[in-house]
């Protein structure tokens, strides 16, 4: 197996203005040629903004979820403590 | 009517839950998939609205009646409209963070929607600790009562009036856009609002179930205490 060289016609065309311009013009080059244009994201924003930011969807529904779970527990206690109540009348009362 | 609100409720909430992951949604920038937390942020809001106007409105009888259980039907409502608007302001804060914020790492700017609406549960905050200030129960239920109408007044300047007059992020800034055409897509309309019908349908259910239980805690204990 051979591996062909390049020819001269299969060249990428962006190769040319840089060969044409000259070396003190590369000083003036502003960031928006040589960054992307879209910063990698860290942190939780890799987590975050994947798939069409579907996760901030979902994070927003299991923080109302969470609500309405501390909703259940408070209510949960409150029926405790009434029963806990209604022990302490039954011995009081003889009937 | 509890029971079949309650049916309605889980039937509504689950298709909203089902349709808001997996209905079509116009294709925008910025918010892209993050458009369906209209679903869900937005009818907490609406949660909180009717809690504090319910909350009000059995504070007005309780002022004229001095009914116990009008006093212990204002108090859970405004608890529970509490409980959405701290949801509806944490869902906001998340959604907006990885919105207008992305990239910038902010979780809070002080735009002027988000501040009013912290301003306001601070106000209800409020309610609660002047109730749990006053000893006495009648003199607690009609200083509460009192301070829970001036309270809800500041609601609509809060949400609606103030936010509107500044530059803020938040959309719904220009004009009436629950009641405008363009703003909302078509596709979405058949899933916000059945949404919003769910959630008011889960703040009343677990509004009547806090009543009931208040209710019974009063009873049984023999003090007129709440």
């Amino acid at each position: 197996m051979t591996l062909h060289p390049l020819s001269s016609s299969d060249a990428a065309p962006s190769l040319r203005p840089q060969q044409a311009r000259p070396d003190t013009a590369a000083a003036y080059d502003s960031t928006w040629t040589e960054q992307s244009d879209a910063r990698p994201p860290e942190g939780l924003e890799r987590v975050m903004l994947p798939d069409g930011k579907i996760y901030v969807v979902l994070a927003v529904v299991l923080i109302i979820w969470i609500g309405v779970v501390t909703m259940l527990f408070r209510t949960d206690r409150r029926i405790d403590a009434l029963e806990r109540r209604l022990d302490q009348d039954i011995p009081e009362d003889p009937a | 009517m509890y029971r079949s609100v309650r049916a309605l409720v889980v039937a509504l909430l689950s298709g909203a839950l089902v349709a808001g992951f997996l209905g079509q949604i116009p294709q925008l920038d910025i918010l892209e998939q993050s458009a369906r937390n209209l679903y869900f942020h937005v009818p907490m809001w609406f949660a909180l609205m009717m809690g504090t106007v319910i909350s009000a409105y059995h504070s007005f009888r309780y002022l004229q009646s001095g009914d116990r259980l009008r006093d212990i039907r204002a108090r859970e409502a405004a608890w529970l409209a509490l409980l959405f608007g701290l949801l509806g302001i944490v869902t906001g804060m998340v959604w907006a963070r990885f919105t207008w914020y992305v990239g910038s790492g902010k979780w809070w700017n002080f735009d002027p929607k988000q501040s009013m609406a912290a301003v306001l549960l601070l106000i209800y905050g409020g309610y609660f600790v002047l109730r749990d200030s006053v000893e006495d129960p009648d003199t607690r239920g009609r200083v509460a009562a009192v301070y829970n109408l001036f309270a809800v007044v500041t609601m609509p300047f809060l949400l609606y009036i103030l936010p509107r007059q500044l530059p803020s992020l938040h959309p719904g800034g220009e004009g009436s856009p629950a009641f405008t055409q363009t703003d909302l897509a078509p596709a979405m309309r058949w899933v916000f609002y059945p949404s919003v019908l769910g959630f008011l349908g889960l703040f009343w259910v677990l509004y009547t179930q806090r009543v009931r239980l208040s209710w019974i805690r009063k009873r049984l204990r023999r003090e007129p205490e709440l």
